[in-house]
């Protein structure tokens, strides 16, 4: 059996598991090797190895972050822990994890507690729609994108729910602001993936990253490719979009209320978003897992190359995004919105015209690149 | 509710360029030189009080930073001599904060113990006033910074702890005040003294002589008093000023002035 | 959403110390507001009665932390002029030149706050670092980073250090750059234009009612500036301008500040020029024992009786960094002070806050509140 993609692993691994049970226990030889339970246990590993590896890569965006921020800032960083600060990150969440969670008196319990549980659990649902190498998952889900944009969305609701029910103020305004910035980005972040849409002719993210496999949708369309990482930025609540969140005049907006545990949550859960942000932008923009022609296919067809591409385009895309961090400040609500509608939407407009253009002419010679539509 | 306030209207900017280049390029350029070396100091490895490192980060980082005397003059934890220190009480006097007191050291005779300062550093305020007063420069203030403790007790600090301080030879505030050359002398209101030897026996310097006077013109027909009157006498030049002859004097006979 | 009060303060990261901001919001707007004042009350005012002369100083630097030098400054002179004492012509050079370092000092940190609140991060770090120098500068001949216990009454404590002029200067020339960094950062960037411009406005008229001063008048417009108006110590001596904008808004006060910072290091040049050719004394002669360290305080009611002292008032007024300050001594007679009374800008400034918050967002309070630099400390003393 050829180890090629995740669930092959994970079907080889659980199958290896209760093997050795049933070796172990022979009696129980005969239940174990039930087809149902061989893909259940798997799907069960399946699930436990994508956690780790986003729960781990989140963490290194975060040292990431953090170092990268600190040059910016002419300052180190996190350095004492581990290599270079690497551990900073688990022994924060350790503290986090130690300390004690308690609820306002008034708070309504049922959306303290859900609120940031539902939270992180939305976000981390994302990875199991990624796709990050060829090989990764099994099956094709014809409508990918559009799943992980819906899951992507989802979490203004929880924040307006935790918000509400943590009974402050500055809560209740960081909420309200989540909830009234939403729609300013979300319908440009649709339209500039219509251009994408359009050119590669399928809602599937595999079949979009292959068909960049000559060229990479970020020079066709460009504008698509800023609106869609400003509304990534705005997604993601970094600066200069994170107004939920402004310290300067809401203390922390939403998560104002939470501690310990909770906050870890809130905090887990950015950087997830964060770090889902950056995949689709490199999924869907810069070619995913593919290199252009001139790199050698030996280095390619090595295994797990396609995720250590794909790794390092992400890390640089939420480089750009930590570089904006540094260096903007934050916009004022009315701004945002304003940006949204009267400079996002006809912006993503624009690259849906000039993708159909595109798309009628195949090719702009200009860029020197090969046709690949049509089949 | 409709409020009643009307919106401020907000001005465009007028010659704003519409771009955001400007700062990214700027973060990007600091970027690009904290990958050399950032500003961080990383401190308990790396001292500024270290001179050599103060020039190693001056040169590689191109910041004037503490070129020359910068942190030999710093205000830190005193250092006391307590073999020259003459308990002469100023530095208790002149601090502000009141968290200076006197405490006995062995090496005085039993009569007059000898006193040197013990400070309280949870309420000293580091202003230096203390050592700016000491006549013999045996309270100074060093460059030491680092006194976190886990206990209350252990931030006051006896004389031996800062005679210790002294014999680690830390750089020392090199500033020392002058004293004013017409500075105020103890003088004597003759008629009040009763020669009590006060002053004399507390003087720290021992500047203080008391010398025998006749009593004053025997009225005619009296037999002159047996008993010898004294007078302080105070060499001005040994006199450090401190009032303690003042303050022991009980009929308030000394004062500060100016010899004319 | 119905209209609601909401605390901003005492502890909230817009503050910048330990203040109260009551604001009524509709929705997002801005209907009331009401500061609270009164939470850093430490009793500066009444303990300095009962502290000799010199001993106030230390009260001095910690009354504004961010500003010491031109506080120390600023009681020293009313103590002097109702002492009667005339310090020497050196030491009035050095108080100049420590006065517009600290304001130097005092702007980055305002600067540094200031962009803080509107989210963007690096300048804080950059605010911090470049300030530090200054900071270098004051210990190396003051020997306190912060709290600098430097001038006294009828003079400067010590002489500046050998070399003091060379460092000075390289920490001026470095600066000189990083001022057109810090203006990149700031006005060359659309976001920051846009969060600033046409907020918190406040008309010079009303200025002028409400006793605001400092950067906030002059960014109305108006040029007013205590060292050249009623020049004190030797500001009749060195060349600058007063900086003043049109806009009367928060891009106005950060103009008049940046400005402002590039002014002094125009006047620190001109003062480290006379300083490096006029050596000679920095303490008066003949001070009265009295005055505290480094002398002994004497504590005896007879001492005093003895002699007589003139008795005398001072008033003294400089541009301190936020504003125009003002200090009124009194003495009596005493080894103390009888009544040290100190006028501060940002009480005046914050005060007025109704005039320029009220119509604004919620989210324009941090830049509003920041470009009035709040100094807590010097509001409730």
């Amino acid at each position: 059996m050829a180890l090629t993609t995740l669930w092959d692993v994970a079907y080889f691994l659980a199958s290896g598991l209760l093997y050795v049970v049933s070796r172990i226990i022979p009696p129980l030889s005969g239940v174990l090797s039930n087809g149902d339970l061989v893909w259940g246990l798997s799907a069960l590993v399946f699930g436990a190895i994508l956690l780790a590896a986003s729960m781990i890569n989140t963490i290194m965006l975060i040292w990431f972050e953090r170092k990268m921020l600190g040059r910016f800032m002419d300052r180190r960083g996190a350095m004492h822990v581990g290599y270079a600060g690497l551990l900073q990150n688990f022994a924060d969440g350790l503290k986090l994890f130690r300390k004690n969670t308690f609820k306002p008196r008034d708070a309504d319990g049922l959306g303290f507690y859900a609120g940031p549980t539902a939270y992180m659990v939305t976000s981390l649902l994302m990875f199991g729609v990624l796709p990050v190498s060829t090989g990764w998952s099994d099956g094709s889900l014809p409508l990918s994108m559009l799943l992980a944009l819906v899951i992507f969305s989802f979490a203004p609701l929880f924040i307006f729910i935790s918000a509400w029910s943590s009974n402050n103020k500055y809560s209740l305004i960081g909420g309200m602001r989540s909830a009234a910035q939403m729609i300013a980005y979300e319908v440009p972040i649709l339209l500039a993936v219509v251009a994408v849409v359009v050119i590669s002719g399928s809602f599937d993210l595999n079949t979009i990253v292959s068909e960049q496999r000559n060229y990479w949708y970020w020079g066709p369309l460009f504008l698509a490719m800023i609106v869609f990482a400003t509304g990534m930025l705005a997604e993601m609540e970094r600066i200069p979009f994170d107004l939920p969140e402004a310290e300067a005049e809401l203390v922390e907006g939403w998560n104002t209320e939470y501690g310990g545990m909770l906050f870890a949550y809130f905090m887990l859960a950015d950087y997830v978003r964060a770090l889902a942000g950056s995949i689709l932008v490199v999924l869907l923009f810069l070619g995913g897992w593919t290199l252009p022609a001139y790199f050698p296919a030996a280095l390619t067809s090595l295994p797990l190359a396609g995720i250590v591409v794909l790794m390092v385009k992400t890390y640089l895309v939420f480089g750009v995004f930590v570089w904006i961090r540094a260096a903007l400040p934050r916009v004022r609500t009315d701004q945002l919105l304003r940006i949204g509608w009267m400079r996002m939407i006809p912006l993503s407009l624009a690259s849906i015209v000039f993708a159909v253009f595109f798309v009628l002419v195949k090719c702009i010679p200009v860029l020197g690149c090969v046709p690949s539509m049509g089949g | 509710m409709v409020a009643e306030v009307e919106q401020k209207g907000r001005s465009k900017p007028e010659n704003a360029d519409g771009l955001i280049l400007k700062p990214l390029y700027t973060a990007a350029r600091q970027f690009a030189k904290s990958l050399i070396r950032p500003s961080t100091i990383i401190y308990p490895f790396e001292r500024l009080e270290d001179p050599k490192f103060r020039e190693e980060v001056a040169i590689e980082s191109g910041r004037p930073i503490g070129v020359g005397q910068v942190w030999d003059n710093y205000r830190g934890v005193h250092a006391l001599n307590v073999n020259t220190c003459i308990s002469c009480n100023l530095c208790a006097f002149s601090c502000p904060d009141l968290c200076i007191d006197m405490v006995t050291v062995p090496g005085g005779d039993p009569k007059h113990p000898k006193k040197c300062p013990q400070i309280d550093y949870g309420k000293c305020s580091y202003c230096g006033f203390c050592s700016d007063a000491c006549p013999e420069g045996c309270l100074s203030m060093t460059t030491r910074y680092e006194l976190s403790t886990p206990k209350r007790a252990e931030m006051v600090y006896s004389p031996q702890k800062m005679f210790e301080i002294y014999q680690r030879k830390l750089p020392m505030n090199p500033i020392r005040l002058e004293r004013p050359a017409n500075e105020d002398s103890i003088l004597l209101d003759v008629p009040l003294c009763i020669g009590c030897n006060a002053c004399a026996r507390d003087c720290p310097t021992e500047c203080i002589t008391m010398i025998d006077i006749p009593k004053a013109n025997p009225k005619p027909g009296e037999k002159p008093a047996k008993r010898i009157w004294k007078e302080p006498v105070i060499n001005d030049s040994d006199c450090v000023r401190c009032g303690t002859c003042i303050s022991v004097c009980p009929k308030e006979c000394l004062f500060w002035g100016t010899h004319t | 959403m119905s209209e609601m009060w909401v605390n901003m303060g005492p502890q909230h990261p817009m503050t910048h110390g330990l203040w109260n901001l009551r604001v009524r919001i509709d929705g997002e707007m801005i209907v009331e507001v009401d500061p609270e004042m009164g939470y850093l009350h430490r009793g500066i005012e009444k303990i300095s009665e009962d502290r000799h002369y010199n001993e106030v100083i230390t009260l001095m630097d910690r009354t504004c932390y961010v500003a010491g030098m031109a506080w120390e400054h600023l009681y020293v002179m009313g103590a002097e002029k109702a002492l009667g004492i005339v310090p020497p012509e050196r030491a009035e050079w050095i108080r100049m030149l420590s006065e517009e370092f600290q304001r130097l000092a005092s702007h980055i940190m305002w600067y540094a706050a200031f962009v803080q609140d509107l989210g963007l991060m690096s300048p804080f770090l950059y605010g911090m670092r470049d300030r530090d120098l200054i900071l270098d500068l004051f210990q190396s001949y003051t020997g306190g980073r912060l709290t600098y216990e430097y001038m006294r009454v009828g003079g400067v404590r010590n002489d500046l250090p050998e070399g003091f002029p060379a460092q000075a200067r390289q920490v001026l020339d470095w600066l000189e750059p990083r001022l057109v960094e810090y203006d990149r950062l700031c006005m060359g960037s659309e976001i920051f234009r846009r969060r600033c411009d046409g907020l918190g406005v406040l008309k010079a008229n009303d200025c002028v009612r409400l006793g605001v001063t400092g950067p906030m008048l002059r960014s109305a417009g108006s040029k007013r500036d205590i060292r050249k108006d009623r020049p004190y110590s030797r500001y009749s001596q060195v060349e600058f301008d007063v900086a003043t904008a049109d806009s009367s808004d928060v891009t106005g006060r950060y103009l008049v500040r940046m400005e402002e910072m590039r002014q002094s290091i125009r006047i620190l040049r001109q003062a480290l020029d006379w300083l490096e050719h006029h050596p000679g004394p920095v303490l008066a002669d003949r001070l009265p024992r009295w005055l505290g360290a480094p002398y002994a305080p004497m504590g005896r009611e007879g001492y005093l009786l003895k002699r007589n002292y003139p008795k005398g008032v001072g008033l003294s007024a400089i541009e301190e960094p936020h504003g125009e300050a003002c200090a009124y001594v009194v003495n009596e007679g005493g080894e103390h002070p009888y009544r040290v009374k100190f006028r501060s800008p940002v009480f005046a400034n914050l005060s007025a806050c109704s005039h320029y918050l009220v119509g604004y967002h919620i989210a324009d309070i941090p830049p509003i509140m920041g470009s009035v630099d709040v100094c807590v400390g010097e509001v409730d003393r």
